[in-house]
C-alpha cells in the first residue's frame, strides 16, 4: 500500500541522514586540532587501560579502518568510557535518555495540541479583539528568552509561591521510603515535571498557534467552505469538520521542522531545572571536555529528533488523504 | 504581442528601469508602514539601534563606565539603581546600564553578521540547487536536510569545544553554518519557478552562461525573499549567541546580554538583584520580537496573499 | 468557554485530583533525625581507590576512617583509629602504633591485618591516588592483632602528615576483589572499577542507598568505634540517625532549598553574592572559615620572555591582589604573599616581598615601569610620560630589541570557576596598562590541565589548589627541577639547583623546627623569582539551618568535617 511504502521510504531516508551525521562527526573529531586519541582516551589513564581502550576502539588503525570500528562500535553500543564518570558511556546514556524522551515528547504533544486548538479558534474569530490579543500574546511568548523565563518561573512559582519543587526529577524523601508505591512515585515525577513542562509549553505554543492560524485563514478562503456554509451547516461543524482538517497539514510539517529547535530548548530547560536528561548531560560533557560522552549524547539527541521527524511524517501521511490513496 | 514587464523594462533605458524598481520599493514601504505590526517592529528596532550607538558615549564621559573593566572606585558589590548608575552595578562595581547598551551593539553585530552569512550561503546553495536540478539538487537538499535536523545550539556547542575557540567571530560563523538550510529551501523553490519563465530562455538563447543567468537574472528576483528570511535568521542568531553565553561558552571579552545573564546567575545574584536579572532578558526578548514583527510585516508586503482583507 | 473546552478542563481537574490524592506526605519517610546535606555534583564513584573528586570524598569520609586525623583547632595529628601517637625507632627506621578497639559495620573487628592489607594493595597495584605517599615505605607488618609497624626505606618527614591520614580498608571485603583483579588483563582497572553494593566501613555512617544522579542515603553505623567516646575533648555520637546527601545542579537552587527548609547544611562554597541574602535570613547561619588553598598565576619559565624574572616581578607588582580580594571575592578571602597560605600560621614564612601592596593604580604602574626600564625594556610610548603622568603605552619592547608578541593566559571556564575566569580578564587589562600584550582565554578544565601539565605548551595560566595539605611539602613538588617532566607537578619549568638542594634537605629533615627554617628559605627563593604569582586564598563559606541541627565544629576548610558529623545534634 502506498502508505506503507511511503513510511518505509522515509525511514530509509532518515537512516541515511543519521549515517551522514555519524560520519560527519567522525570527520570532525579527526580534523579538529589536537590529538584525536586523547579525545577518546582520557589523558592520565594508566598505560594499560589506555592501550586496552585504544585497541577496543581501533584508534591505532589507519583512518578508514578506524571509521569501520567507529560504526561497528556504535551499533554494538560501545562508545568508550566517560572521562568524568569513569563508567561506560552507554550506561550513562541509558539512564538519561528516558528522562529526556519523557519531557520532550510530553511538551511537544501538549504545545502542539494546544497551539493547534487555539489557533483554529483564533482564526475563526479573525479581526475581532480576541484575535489581536491572542496573536500578540503568542508572538511575545514565542520570543521570550527561554533560560531567563525558566529562572523567573523557579523564583516565582517554586520559591515564593512554593507550589513546585525547586529542581530535579524526584524528591529523595519519597524514594527512600520503602512503603511508597509506584503511583506515588509517578506522581512525584509528574510534580517535578510540571514547571519545566510549563516553560517549554509557553515558549512553543505561540509558534504552533500562529502557524495554525495562518493555515486556517488560507483554508477558510477555499470554495468548499462557502459550499458548506451554503448548505446550512452550523459554524462549529464547518470549522471543525471542514476547515480544520485541511489546515492541520502545514502545521504538522512545521512541527517536524521545528523539532530541532525544540530540543535546543529542551537542553536549556534541563540545565536550568536540573532535569537529569541527555541534553543537560551533553552540556556538562562539553564543559568537561568529556568527548566520548559528548559525542554519544549528541548522536542520541540527533536520533531522537530523527525518530520524532519520522513520526511526524507518518502523522502527516495519515492526515493527508491525497497521500494515502 | 504581449511583452512581460521585464522585457519592457529591459528594452527601456537604464534610468527608466531604476525608477521602476524605486517605485516598487516605495510601494512596498508604504504597505509595510501601514501595518501596525511593521510600525511597532521598526520602532523597537530604532530604539535598540539608538542604544547601540549611544553605547560608545559613556566610557568617554568617565572611565568607570567601561562595561568590561570600568569599576566604580567607591562601590565594590552589586547595588541597585542610583543617580550615578541608572541600572545599578554588578558585583565587581561595573555599571549595568553601560553593559546593557554594549549588549545592544553586540546583538546587532552578531545577529546581522550571522544572518547575512547564512543568507549568502543559503541563497547560493538554493539557487544552484534550483538551477542545476537533478543530482546536484537532490544532493544539496539532502545535505540541507541533514543540517536542519541537527539542533543548532548543541552543534555549535560541540564544535566550540572541539576547536577550543571562543572568539565571537568564530561563534558567528558557526551559527551561520547551521542556519542556512531554511533559506535555501525557499530560494530553491523560487528558483525552480523562475527557471520556467520566458526571460530565462531568452537569455540562454542569447548565449548567456549559466553563471551569468544565475547572478544577473535569478538573483535580483530572489533577493527580496532572501532579505525577508534574513530577518528571521537574525532572531535565531541572537538567541543562539545569548544561549551560548548564558551557558558559559561565549566569548569572555564581549559583554553581551547572554553574558550578563550568565554573570548574574553564576555569581549568585539571580534572586537578589532584579535590576540585574530583568533588563538583559527583556532586551533579548524585545529585540527578537522586533525583528520578528518586521519579518512578518515584510512577509505581507512580499506575499500579496497575506495582506489584510476586508472579509473572506 | 470556547477556549477551554470541557475535555481540556476536565482532564486538568483529573490530573490535579490524582496528584493531591496520591501525594506522598510532605516529610516522607525519614529516620527519626535525618541530616540533609546539599552538594554540588553527585559523587563520581564510591570506590576509595578511584575517588579523586571532592564530592566522592565527602561521602567516603563518613564511611571509611584513617589511623590519624587532624585536630579541629590546632590541626595537629590526632590519633583516631590508632590509640596514640606513633613510636619512632631511629635505628630500625620504623614507626609502631597500637589500634583502638574498633569494629567494621558488620561487627567484625578492625585488626592490624586490615592496615597491612591496605598498604600492600596500594603498593602492589601502584594505586595512583596513594602510591606516592607509600612508595618509600618498605613494608607494613602486623606485630600482633592490634599493633602495626611500618618500615621506611629512608627518613621521610611527610609520613606522619600525609601517609597516616589515609583510610584503612577492610581486608575481608576487598581481598576477594583484589584476587580477582590480579587475574585480569588490566588489574588496576578492575580494582578501580569495582563497585560495592554495601561497602564495609568503620565510620559513623554506612551506605544505605545511592540513587544515581539524585541522592545518597547513609544510615548510622551501630558499630562506630567513636560512639560514646570522648576524643580530644569532643564527645562523639553520631547523634543523627541518617545523612541524606541531595545533589543539586546549580548553587542558587541549593540556596533556595536551604532557605525553604529542604536541606539543613549546604556543603558547598557559597558565592559571596549570596551572603547578604543569607545573612538576612534569621534561620540561617553562615559559617565562614579559612581555607588552605592557593589560587595563582603561573608562567612558562622555560619560554622567553617569561624566563626573565624582572618581567615576572613587574607582573606581580601590577596585579592588584587587594582588588581581587575586595571585589571578586567580595572581601571573603585573603591576599597571598607566599605560596603557603598565611592561614597556615606555622609554615608560612614572614616578611615576604611586598610587590605593590597598598599602592594605588598609578603608583603601581610607575613602580612596574621603573622595574622594567631598569631591566632593559623599552617602549615607543612608555606608560609614564615626561611629566610623570600615566598614559596608554605602546607595545613593550624586549631587551633584545624585538616587540613582545601577544601571549595568552589560560584560565578555567567561567561556569567552572567564575573567580579565576574574571581574574584572567582583570590581569589581562592590568598587563596591557604596561604595554604587555596579554589576552585571557578560558579553556575547558581538562584540556587546560593537559596543555599545561603534559604538553608544556603554554605562556601563562591561572590555576588553583582548593585544598592544599597543611604540610607544605608541595613546594618541593611544584618547584623541584626533577618534577619538570610531562605530567609532573612542576608545570612552570622552574629550575634552580640551590632550591633543589634545599628541597631535598627539607624532605629528609625529621626535626620540625629545622625543617621549618628550610621551608622558610624555600619560600623566600620562590617569591624572589616568582615563577608563580600567588593571587588569593578564598574563605570557605557554608551555610546551615539553625532550627534543625546544632553542634557544628568549625575547622580549616569549613564545617564539613568528621568532628561535625559526629557531634551535630537535632534541636
Amino acid at each position: 500500500m502506498h502508505f506503507r511504502k511511503l513510511i518505509f521510504r522515509r525511514i530509509i531516508e532518515v537512516m541515511a541522514i543519521f549515517f551522514l551525521i555519524l560520519t560527519g562527526l567522525f570527520l570532525l573529531f579527526h580534523l579538529s586540532p589536537g590529538d584525536p586519541v586523547s579525545r577518546m582516551v582520557q589523558p592520565g589513564m594508566s598505560a594499560e587501560d589506555a592501550s586496552m581502550l585504544i585497541s577496543q576502539l581501533g584508534l591505532d588503525q589507519p583512518l578508514w579502518l578506524q571509521y569501520l570500528y567507529y560504526v561497528k562500535n556504535f551499533f554494538t553500543g560501545n562508545f568508550g568510557i566517560s572521562f568524568h564518570y569513569g563508567q561506560p558511556v552507554i550506561h550513562i546514556i541509558g539512564r538519561r535518555l528516558p528522562n529526556t524522551i519523557l519531557l520532550f515528547t510530553t511538551s511537544v504533544i501538549l504545545s502542539a495540541a494546544a497551539g493547534v486548538f487555539w489557533g483554529k479558534l483564533v482564526a475563526w474569530y479573525k479581526g475581532r479583539p480576541i484575535d489581536t490579543w491572542v496573536t500578540i500574546l503568542a508572538l511575545v511568548c514565542h520570543t521570550l528568552f527561554l533560560p531567563w523565563i525558566a529562572l523567573l518561573f523557579i523564583w516565582i512559582f517554586a520559591y515564593h509561591v512554593g507550589w513546585f519543587p525547586l529542581n530535579g526529577m524526584i524528591t529523595p524523601e519519597v524514594w527512600i521510603d520503602p512503603s511508597t508505591g509506584f503511583l506515588a512515585k509517578a506522581a512525584d515525577i509528574g510534580h517535578h515535571m510540571l514547571l519545566p513542562l510549563l516553560t517549554l509549553f509557553i515558549i512553543h505554543v505561540g509558534s504552533y498557534l500562529l502557524i495554525m492560524r495562518s493555515s486556517m485563514l488560507e483554508t477558510l478562503k477555499e470554495d468548499y467552505i462557502l459550499t458548506a456554509r451554503a448548505k446550512g451547516l452550523s459554524e462549529k461543524r464547518v470549522r471543525n469538520r471542514h476547515a480544520a482538517p485541511n489546515a492541520y497539514l502545514p502545521v504538522v510539517t512545521s512541527i517536524g521542522l521545528s523539532l530541532a529547535f525544540s530540543i535546543n530548548g529542551g537542553a536549556l530547560t534541563e540545565t536550568v531545572f536540573s532535569w537529569p536528561g541527555i541534553g543537560r548531560e551533553l552540556i556538562f560533557a562539553v564543559s568537561n571536555n568529556d568527548y566520548p560522552l559528548a559525542l554519544a549524547c549528541f548522536l542520541f539527541i540527533s536520533l531522537v529528533v530523527l525518530v520524532a521527524n519520522v513520526i511526524v511524517d507518518v502523522l502527516y501521511a495519515y492526515l493527508d488523504p491525497r497521500i494515502r490513496y | 504581442m504581449n511583452f512581460s514587464a521585464e522585457t519592457r523594462a529591459a528594452g527601456n533605458t537604464a534610468a527608466a528601469k531604476r525608477s521602476y524598481n524605486l517605485q516598487r520599493f516605495l510601494d512596498g514601504w508604504a504597505l509595510f508602514y501601514e501595518n501596525p505590526v511593521g510600525k511597532l517592529g521598526v520602532f523597537l528596532l530604532v530604539c535598540f539601534g539608538a542604544m547601540a550607538l549611544i553605547s560608545y558615549i559613556p566610557p568617554l564621559i568617565d572611565p568607570m563606565y567601561h562595561p568590561m573593566t570600568g569599576v566604580d572606585p567607591s562601590i565594590s558589590n552589586a547595588t541597585g539603581p542610583s543617580a550615578k548608575h541608572w541600572l545599578g552595578t554588578d558585583n565587581l562595581g561595573r555599571d549595568l546600564f553601560t553593559q546593557l547598551l554594549t549588549g545592544a551593539r553586540i546583538a546587532f553585530m552578531v545577529g546581522i553578521s550571522a544572518a547575512f552569512m547564512s543568507i549568502v550561503f543559503g541563497t547560493l546553495i538554493g539557487m544552484i540547487a534550483g538551477y542545476a536540478g537533478r543530482v546536484t539538487d537532490a544532493a544539496l537538499m539532502r545535505f540541507a536536510d541533514m543540517i536542519m535536523v541537527m539542533p543548532s545550539l548543541l552543534v555549535v556547542l560541540l564544535l566550540a569545544s572541539l576547536f577550543g575557540q571562543l572568539n565571537i567571530w568564530i561563534i558567528v560563523l558557526l551559527i551561520a553554518l547551521f542556519r542556512w538550510p531554511g533559506v535555501s529551501r525557499v530560494i530553491r523553490s523560487q528558483t525552480l519557478s523562475l527557471k520556467q519563465r520566458p526571460f530565462i530562455d531568452m537569455a540562454r538563447v542569447a548565449g548567456a552562461s549559466h553563471m551569468r543567468i544565475i547572478f544577473r537574472h535569478i538573483l535580483p528576483n530572489v533577493l527580496p525573499m532572501a532579505c525577508l528570511y534574513m530577518t528571521f535568521r537574525v532572531t535565531s542568531a541572537i538567541i543562539v549567541e545569548a544561549a551560548l553565553a548564558f551557558l558559559g561558552f561565549g566569548d569572555p571579552n564581549t559583554v553581551s546580554w547572554g553574558m550578563m545573564l550568565q554573570w548574574v546567575w553564576k555569581t549568585g545574584h539571580m534572586f537578589q538583584a532584579p535590576y540585574w536579572l530583568l533588563p538583559p532578558g527583556i532586551c533579548i526578548s524585545l529585540i527578537t520580537l522586533s525583528f520578528y514583527l518586521i519579518g512578518r510585516a515584510m512577509e505581507e508586503v512580499l506575499d500579496p496573499r497575506l495582506r489584510k482583507e476586508e472579509n473572506f | 468557554m470556547r477556549f477551554f473546552p470541557k475535555l481540556f478542563v476536565s482532564s486538568l481537574i483529573f490530573m490535579a485530583a490524582a496528584m493531591v490524592l496520591l501525594w506522598p506526605p510532605a516529610s516522607g519517610y525519614a529516620a527519626e533525625s535525618t541530616l540533609r546535606v546539599g552538594i554540588a555534583e553527585e559523587p563520581r564513584t564510591l570506590n576509595v581507590w578511584m575517588a579523586t573528586d571532592a564530592n566522592s570524598n565527602k561521602i567516603l569520609s563518613l564511611i571509611y576512617q584513617p589511623l590519624y586525623t587532624e585536630h579541629p583547632e590546632t590541626l595537629e595529628l590526632t590519633p583516631w583509629l590508632a590509640k596514640a601517637m606513633p613510636e619512632w625507632d631511629a635505628d630500625t627506621n620504623t614507626y609502631t602504633m597500637e589500634l583502638r578497639e574498633a569494629k567494621w559495620s558488620d561487627g567484625s573487628p578492625v585488626t592490624a591485618e586490615d592496615v597491612v592489607f591496605t598498604v600492600n594493595t596500594i603498593k602492589s597495584f601502584k594505586v595512583p591516588k596513594y602510591h606516592s605517599e607509600w612508595a618509600f615505605v618498605e613494608k607494613a607488618e602486623a606485630v600482633d592483632k592490634q599493633t602495626v609497624r611500618f618500615y621506611l626505606e629512608e627518613p621521610r618527614a611527610t609520613f606522619l602528615t600525609r601517609s597516616l591520614i589515609n583510610y584503612v580498608m577492610p581486608k575481608k571485603q576487598w581481598a576477594p576483589i583484589v584476587k580477582q583483579a590480579k587475574e585480569k588483563e588490566k588489574p588496576l582497572g578492575a580494582l578501580l572499577n569495582a563497585r560495592l553494593e554495601k561497602p564495609l566501613g568503620c565510620g559513623p555512617f554506612v551506605l544505605e542507598r545511592w540513587q544515581e544522579g539524585n541522592f545518597v542515603y547513609l544510615t548510622k553505623n551501630p558499630h562506630f568505634f567513636g560512639r560514646g567516646q570522648t576524643i580530644q575533648g569532643h564527645q562523639l555520637g553520631p547523634y543523627v540517625d541518617a545523612v541524606l546527601f541531595k545533589v543539586y545542579g546549580t548553587a542558587d537552587v541549593a540556596i533556595l532549598s536551604l532557605k525553604k527548609g529542604d536541606i539543613d547544611f549546604l556543603w558547598w562554597s557559597v558565592q559571596p553574592g549570596y551572603l547578604e541574602d543569607l545573612e538576612e535570613n534569621r534561620n540561617i547561619r553562615v559559617m565562614i572559615n579559612e581555607k588552605s588553598a592557593l589560587y595563582y598565576m603561573g608562567f612558562n619559565v622555560r619560554k622567553k620572555p617569561f624566563s626573565d624574572p624582572a618581567l615576572r616581578r613587574a607582573a606581580a607588582v601590577i596585579i592588584d591582589r587587594d582588588f581581587i580580594v575586595k571585589r571578586v571575592l567580595q572581601g571573603h578571602g585573603a591576599r597571598m604573599d607566599s605560596i603557603v597560605p598565611s592561614e597556615n600560621r606555622f609554615w608560612c614564612a614572614p616578611n615576604m616581598p611586598e610587590y605593590g601592596r597598598g599602592l594605588n593604580r598609578e603608583e603601581r604602574i610607575k613602580k612596574a615601569w621603573k622595574m622594567l626600564a631598569e631591566a632593559g625594556y623599552s617602549w615607543k610610548q612608555p606608560p609614564v610620560d615626561e611629566n610623570g603622568g600615566v598614559v596608554s603605552p605602546s607595545t613593550i619592547v624586549r631587551p633584545d630589541g624585538n616587540q613582545m608578541e601577544k601571549f595568552t593566559i589560560l584560565t578555567p571556564p567561567a561556569d567552572y570557576d567564575p573567580n579565576r575566569a574574571t581574574c584572567g580578564i582583570l590581569i589581562q587589562e592590568w598587563l596591557k596598562e604596561l604595554g604587555i600584550p596579554a589576552s585571557a582565554r578560558p579553556m575547558s578544565f581538562g584540556a587546560l590541565l593537559e596543555t599545561v601539565k603534559k604538553n608544556h605548551d603554554f605562556d601563562a595560566f591561572i590555576l588553583g589548589y582548593g585544598r592544599l595539605a597543611l604540610d607544605p611539602d608541595y613546594l618541593r613538588s611544584f618547584f623541584h627541577s626533577d618534577n619538570d617532566k610531562p605530567g609532573g607537578w612542576n608545570m612552570s619549568g622552574y629550575d634552580n639547583p640551590e632550591f633543589d638542594k634545599l628541597a631535598e634537605a627539607s624532605i629528609a629533615e625529621m626535626d620540625t623546627k629545622k625543617r621549618r627554617k628550610l621551608l622558610y628559605q624555600m619560600q623566600e627563593m620562590i617569591m624572589e623569582d616568582v615563577p608563580y604569582i600567588p593571587l588569593y586564598n578564598p574563605a570557605a563559606i557554608e551555610a546551615v539551618d539553625t532550627r534543625t541541627f546544632s553542634g557544628w565544629v568549625p575547622m580549616v576548610e569549613g564545617i564539613g568535617n568528621i568532628w561535625s558529623f559526629c557531634s551535630v545534634r537535632p534541636q
